[in-house]
């Protein structure tokens, strides 16, 4: 592209692709990238790439917790699927609410969520985050987590197993690849 | 939120306020801690807990009993036995009868169980604080086969729900006793290991001999539990002060160190983890036959009018319940008496006067548990 | 023959003339006292009988009142001297017991936030565990609208 200016000259032949560009694209912003790139299959390598390295936020809330905490280290062993804990927002892809949301607790939730840079992703951990669980009747807790952030994958159980919260890494993986996880969709 | 703290805090030029939290990576779950600083030295600091209040106060109120032995496991899931048992004594003594003999012993091995586990974690995070990752890793690895067992018994890994008045839910599984003793032999191996690691290793020392000091009398004064207390030279257990279960006929001994420090309260966690396999040890040989629990309905429990208050040693301190019945099906009233919430109490005033980097060595080595403190 | 709790009882009896009391078990003893007695009483039990442990203030509602439950025990011993003090709902004061057991001021900070027993000289009665917006609704009281949850 940068030859077909730079060289400044009227023979230069005008790929395909620039005709492409030229009709669709300002690139004035990165989100124009960003969705420019969407429309080609290029979109397919850095969802590759973006699926293989799912860090998520260290952000232990209740029993998931621990268990959450548990799959990161050995014995199961998320490193394998390039799924790392990460300590801070601004490094991390996957929030994963792994517990009771609370009135006190949801502004810094909602916070932390507004300090991850985009893509990202959420995933609830736990019956607490998908519906209140055993304290649905609770006066202090909130169980429309999905009103509140856009949900990606719901895992259930109480709390689930490690295996299920790497099977849920995985429902994950191929949401990205086909390209129906509410980021891409653009339903946030 | 912070907004709020900041000017109440009036800051001179040369003092910063620090917010840790609510979310930080030193914590075991969410907490708003303030530090004001001077330099690197900690003025003041100040707590702020609720973030993850369930009001399970409340919802224990709006239950029948059987129903509320899975709200106690979630109070503190790294000791949901010991939470079970705390309520179901409980209310044991509210309705005037015992557990069974083989329960007991049940109950005793899967509670020194947890207390392992428990330990196990509770340093893990800790050496994960000061810096210190494989040790993290290796202590998440000697916990995963003590989970197993839990497992193997109750049929969880985290909110077993086991305990039911007058006994247990579920009867030991056949080969129980041969795989415990296999995982408590390795396990005690390991955990000897880690130990001498831990007292040799010259910049691990140097990060925790002599900081966070809790003399003894503050120790009693500020009203701490469990490890931290008795890494200050107290030998407050409940299990020898208000036996219950076997511990009156068990032999062992309450851990203490003198010092008061961090390396003291995780060295007293490391012994504690020893001691827990000896008791293990102790009861397995002996577990009588007979009835795992007592044969009533579990769903219609009726306890007398009345109020108890019953205490037992949670891995991480004394823990205690008052259960106030009105001679209906659901308990008058609940409070819970959690350890984490004394020792979290205590922390502001040992944070004072300490370093900024000694600061995640001092809050982790108290071995909180925010579920509990908030509950 | 006297067991140490119910030496206990008889000593705060014939000092506060306390007179409702019962002895459960050798370690568990309960005496309900009157409401303005309770700093009195816990310096007595902690200066001279070497109550220096104080496990748990717990709160609760009959209706008409409100009860604040005192859980006095020592490092010592394993007696569990049980303090309950009715308050009037209408006016729910009480005295702290900070100046005798320090760690008494989170137990009234939640006895405060969640049933509203006000303790006069706690050094900072402000809400621990509840957001502050909820402040002043008391959910652990009987006749709390807010639950279940409506949302």
């Amino acid at each position: 592209m940068g030859e077909v200016e730079g060289a400044g000259s009227e023979t230069a032949k005008v790929r395909p692709i620039q005709k492409i560009i030229d009709a669709h694209v300002t690139f004035t912003t990165t989100s124009a990238i960003h969705d420019f790139l969407k429309k080609t299959p290029l979109q397919d390598l850095i969802n590759w790439g973006r699926k293989n390295s799912l860090w998520f936020l260290t952000q232990p809330m209740g029993c998931c917790g621990i268990e959450m905490i548990c799959t990161g280290a050995p014995h199961y062993d998320t490193d394998r699927f390039g799924i790392i804990p990460r300590c801070s927002p601004r490094q991390a892809d996957v929030m994963i609410i792994s517990g009771y949301i609370t009135k006190k607790y949801m502004p810094a939730l909602k916070l932390l969520w507004d300090q991850m840079p985009e893509p990202k992703w959420v995933i609830c951990m736990g019956d607490c985050s998908i519906s209140g669980g055993p304290f649905w009747e609770s006066y202090s807790t909130i169980i429309n987590t999905e009103k509140y952030f856009p949900v990606d994958i719901y895992i259930p159980g109480c709390p689930p197993r490690p295996e299920q919260l790497i099977q849920g890494f995985v429902e994950l993986q191929k949401k990205i690849t086909a390209k129906q996880d509410r980021t891409q969709k653009g339903d946030t | 939120m912070n907004g709020e703290i900041e000017t109440q805090i009036n800051l001179k030029p040369s003092e910063m306020l620090l917010h840790l939290g609510p979310q930080h990576p030193l914590q075991p779950g969410p907490f708003l801690l303030d530090l004001v600083l001077e330099g690197e030295t900690v003025k003041d600091a100040t707590l702020e807990m609720g973030f993850i209040h369930k009001g399970i106060e409340k919802i224990l109120e709006n239950r029948t009993y059987l129903q509320c032995i899975p709200i106690t496991d979630r109070m503190c899931y790294l000791a949901s036995i010991s939470n079970n048992e705390v309520f179901c004594s409980g209310v044991e003594s509210l309705m005037g009868i015992e557990p069974t003999e083989r329960a007991k012993y049940i109950r005793t091995i899967m509670l020194e169980l947890t207390r392992i586990q428990s330990h196990l974690l509770g340093i893990g995070e800790y050496a994960t604080d000061i810096g210190f990752l494989s040790m993290f890793l290796w202590m998440i690895r000697e916990r995963e086969p003590i989970i197993s067992l839990l497992e193997m018994v109750t049929g969880a890994r985290l909110n077993h729900s086991f305990v039911r008045f007058g006994g247990v839910a579920y009867d030991l599984p056949a080969g129980f006793k041969e795989k415990t003793l296999r995982t408590l032999n390795e396990i005690r191996k390991k955990v000897e290991k880690h130990d001498e690691i831990m007292s040799r290793d010259s910049v691990y020392l140097k990060r925790t001999k002599g900081v966070g000091v809790l003399s003894r009398k503050a120790a009693m004064e500020l009203g701490v539990a469990g490890p931290a207390m008795r890494g200050s030279g107290v030998d407050y257990d409940i299990r020898k002060v208000d036996p219950y279960l076997l511990y009156p006929d068990l032999d062992f001994k309450v851990i203490t160190a003198p010092n008061g420090d961090v390396f003291d309260r995780v060295k007293v966690r490391l012994s504690e983890i020893l001691e827990s396999i000896y008791i293990i040890e102790q009861c397995i040989d002996m577990i009588p036959g007979g009835p795992f629990k007592q044969g009533y309905n579990p769903y219609l429990i009726k306890p007398k009018p009345g109020e108890v208050y019953s205490r037992v040693e949670d891995p991480r301190g004394e823990m205690g319940m008052y259960i106030v019945s009105d001679g209906t099906f659901k308990p008058y009233r609940v409070k819970v008496r959690g350890p984490a919430f004394a020792t979290m109490q205590a922390l502001p005033p040992l944070l004072k006067g300490a370093y900024m980097a000694d600061n995640a060595a001092i809050a982790s080595s108290m071995d909180s548990c925010t579920s509990e403190v908030d509950r | 023959m006297n067991t140490t709790g119910e030496l206990t009882l008889n000593m705060l009896k014939e000092k506060f003339q306390v007179t409702e009391m019962r002895v459960e078990s050798p370690n568990r003893v309960w005496a309900r006292i009157a409401p303005d007695k309770i700093l009195a009483i816990a310096k007595f039990l902690s200066n001279e009988l070497e109550f220096d442990h104080l496990s748990s203030i717990a709160g609760a509602d009959y209706g008409e009142a409100l009860e604040a439950v005192y859980q006095i025990t020592a490092y010592s011993h394993g007696i569990v001297l049980t303090l309950k003090a009715k308050v009037p709902k209408s006016n729910p004061v009480i005295d702290s017991l900070t100046p005798v057991y320090w760690n008494a001021a989170w137990y009234e900070r939640e006895a405060y936030e969640l049933l509203g027993i006000s303790f006069r000289g706690n050094p900072n009665l402000a809400p621990l565990v509840l957001p502050a917006e909820m402040m002043g609704e008391y959910p652990l009281r009987k006749d709390y609208k807010g639950y279940p949850n409506p949302t």
